[in-house]
């Protein structure tokens, strides 16, 4: 126990300190700011005209027949926080509008139109060049919303306090969507899902991307270091003084040290980057909240992102084990690139359909169980004792594949020449006595 | 007690067996020499000494109880192609081993020290090893050997690629090593080194033992067939005298080959008669001439 700590700390120390893995950290924490950054640089690129930032934008509002109407709106447009401007125009002079529209003065205008048979008019957006903005939509439902109930409401002859009850359903309903994401007041129904839903898709994204990448870097590196110290001949003096099986787990467990320190540092990057003022204000127009963050998914993504590194590092060790040369080393591990690639693929393209059955089934193949159950869990239904099904599967195929690489890393870094076959690797355990 | 005895040990591998009925046995401050061609048999019985592959049949004993895992500490460890780390420092890798044998990090830091002092390389210390010359990686693979100050040690081909100058050095280092009661088993194709280390040896040939036993016994079974005669002036008829084969004329003298050790008297006396003689000496046989007689003969 003691010699694969001594093996986990060289191999951690050694491995933070190299030129490699601080450039690759370093590129990817830049790649994630500038990721992060983007959706506000955009904005600054494609803002309106001539304000050119997130200055508040005009919409024109035909008053028209309906100048009750109208006042109502604009009364109840000034309690919305809204970074949208209502500039009265009396009558619907099509010249003037897009005039204005072409002068940039105004995005669009807003106009009621008289339905038949309707109580309410029907409300008619006419944009500019853009089309009408999510945002812009939502205010506006909101606030006519209310108008409309009212309006109905008075031709019953209601008393004040009978419209606020009638509006107070309506109320209920928005506050039961308010509970899941506290701070995002009036950004309901403008993105498809909630915000903690849209948040678990995010999360589980990024955790799928996560594991996909740091094991694919930590694997490699496991394999080729065992190669080097397979070539160097050190194994021949580490073999010696400590069993394979604590240099083993002491290198997998130090490469996840390391790959946990990596992603905690792309974690502070994240953060640093969405707690910038002008982050935070595009997080909430995308409707995104950090505290809508599930911590169970996080802890749940955590858990299989170990478990699932544990039994890819086992085997990138043991085929590190049976290569003598490095330049053999990438053929070799590709099998295990293929199989990783094929658990990211599956879960990245079934994000938007987190309840298939090739989800289902691979979710309970260890070998991409890590990523798909997140997709499962995260974005779909899954039933708890599927979760603690794939769970046992992965941790007993863990332990079956940790043998079965502890027996092959024991045999193969005593083979020295051409790769073993399947044969040879099976003779020499036997004539070795594994 | 033994400190190191193995006993009709065998190795099979798949197709062939690699060592064949091996026994040997090595005592407290001594030096065992191993010695045979390339492929008989030495890398083999070593990793089985090491507990790295178990024999098929025999045994190896470590102060009398066989394998178990406290002998790690115990046993220090230079492969032929000695390894280390080429990117990491000296400093680094090696207090590494050396942890790994069982020291702290303290302890394992100041013989690392000692070491280098010793070899009067104290500057490596921070370099890494790609940095160095092989000569002197060699000496940072020997470091790794010895810091733990093991009781058993083992050498394979410890001497190999290093000029005169290390040579001796890490001879006399192994010489100290064996008066502080190390038990070391050497192995080398390199006989003069034997020669002057080894008090036992052993010499395989295809996975055989072919010569075992105390170094002078061995030489002196083999018979002395060489006399070396260093005269002032020419030495006439000495091919004509009994038992002489075969005269060989040398800078300064005569190199002849004796058939029986009578011989050498009479080589003396027609040689003293004739000129002012230098030297005179009945060559006991060098271990590289029996090491070839007994490979060709198990040949034959």
């Amino acid at each position: 126990m003691n010699n694969t700590w001594t093996v986990i700390r060289f191999t951690f120390m050694n491995k933070v300190k190299t030129k490699s893995f601080l450039v690759t950290t370093l590129i990817f924490a830049i790649l994630l700011s500038v990721g992060i950054n983007l959706p506000y640089l955009i904005q600054l690129f494609t803002g309106d005209g001539d304000s050119g930032s997130k200055a508040a934008e005009r919409i024109g509002l035909v008053y028209g027949q309906q100048q009750e109407l109208a006042t109502e709106l604009e009364t109840s447009w000034g309690q919305l926080t809204t970074n949208y401007e209502l500039i009265p125009y009396e009558t619907e002079d099509q010249q003037l509008l897009s005039q204005d529209m072409d002068n940039g003065l105004i995005e669009g205008y807003l106009k009621f139109e008289e339905q038949e048979g309707g109580l309410f008019p029907a409300v008619v957006y006419t944009a500019g060049e853009d089309r009408m903005e999510l945002e812009l939509q939502s205010n506006l439902q909101a606030a006519l919303q209310i108008i409309k109930t009212r309006s109905i409401a008075q031709g019953l002859n209601l008393t004040e306090a009978q419209i606020t009850e009638i509006n107070t359903p309506v109320q209920i309903e928005s506050r039961s969507l308010d509970a899941g994401n506290a701070g995002d007041a009036e950004g309901e129904g403008a993105f498809p899902g909630s915000s903690a839903e849209a948040m678990d898709y995010v999360l589980v994204y990024a955790l799928v991307i996560l594991f996909f990448f740091t094991l694919m870097s930590t694997g490699n590196m496991i394999a080729s270091e065992v190669t080097t110290e397979k070539s160097s001949r050190i194994m021949e003096i580490l073999i010696t003084s400590v069993s394979p099986l604590s240099q083993m787990f002491g290198k997998v467990i130090g490469m996840l040290l390391l790959g946990l320190f990596q992603i905690l540092s792309f974690g502070v990057v994240v953060a640093i980057n969405l707690m910038l003022p002008h982050n935070i204000e595009v997080l909430k127009d995308l409707n995104l909240d950090i505290s809508a963050i599930d911590p169970a998914l996080l802890i749940l993504g955590l858990v299989f992102y170990i478990l699932g590194y544990f039994l890819y590092a086992v085997l990138y060790a043991a085929v590190g084990s049976i290569i003598s040369r490095t330049e053999d080393l990438g053929q070799a591990i590709m099998p295990l690139t293929m199989v990783s690639l094929v658990a990211f693929y599956i879960a990245i393209f079934s994000l938007s359909t987190p309840n298939s059955t090739l989800l289902k089934v691979s979710s309970f193949i260890p070998f991409t169980s890590p990523t798909t159950i997140l997709v499962r869990v995260g974005l779909g239904d899954v039933p708890m004792w599927e979760v603690a099904a794939s769970l046992v599967i992965l941790i007993v195929s863990i332990l079956a594949f940790g043998w079965l690489s502890a027996k092959i890393y024991r045999t193969g870094v005593l083979l020295y020449g051409k790769r073993p076959s399947f044969k040879e690797l099976m003779k020499a355990m036997k004539a070795y006595k594994m | 007690m033994l400190r190191l005895q193995l006993e009709d040990v065998v190795k099979i591998y798949a197709d062939k067996t690699a060592v064949n009925r091996i026994s040997l046995e090595v005592e407290e401050g001594e030096i065992y020499g191993l010695l045979g061609a390339n492929g008989a048999g030495k890398t083999t019985t070593m990793r089985m000494v090491l507990g790295l592959i178990y024999p098929d049949e025999g045994k190896i004993l470590y102060n009398g109880k066989p394998y178990n895992k406290e002998l790690r500490r115990l046993m220090g460890y230079l492969p032929e192609e000695r390894g280390l780390y080429p990117k990491v420092k000296v400093s680094e890798q090696i207090t590494y081993l050396g942890q790994l044998r069982g020291m702290s990090a303290k302890e394992a830091d100041k013989s690392l020290k000692y070491w280098l002092e010793k070899f009067e390389v104290p500057d490596y210390y921070d370099k890494k090893i790609e940095e160095l010359s092989k000569g002197n990686q060699q000496k940072m693979g020997f470091i790794a050997a010895v810091i733990h100050n093991p009781q058993i040690l083992i050498l394979d081909e410890a001497f190999s690629g290093l000029d005169p100058v290390n040579v001796e050095l890490l001879k006399s280092t192994v010489k100290e090593l064996r008066d502080n009661g190390a038990s070391i088993l050497f192995s080398t194709h390199r006989m003069e080194h034997v020669e002057e280390l080894c008090r036992n040896i052993t010499i395989l040939h295809r996975s055989n033992t072919v010569v075992k036993g105390n170094l002078k016994e061995i030489k002196s079974r083999y018979p002395r067939e060489e006399v070396v005669l260093g005269t002032e002036g020419e030495v006439q008829g000495l091919d004509k005298l009994s038992g002489v084969t075969e005269v060989t004329r040398t800078e300064g003298g005569y190199l002849i080959r004796i058939s029986e050790l009578e011989a050498a008297q009479s080589i003396l006396n027609t040689a003293m008669s004739q000129s002012v003689i230098h030297k005179f000496e009945v060559k006991e046989p060098t271990l590289n001439q029996i090491f070839i007689k007994a490979v060709g003969e198990s040949n034959e």
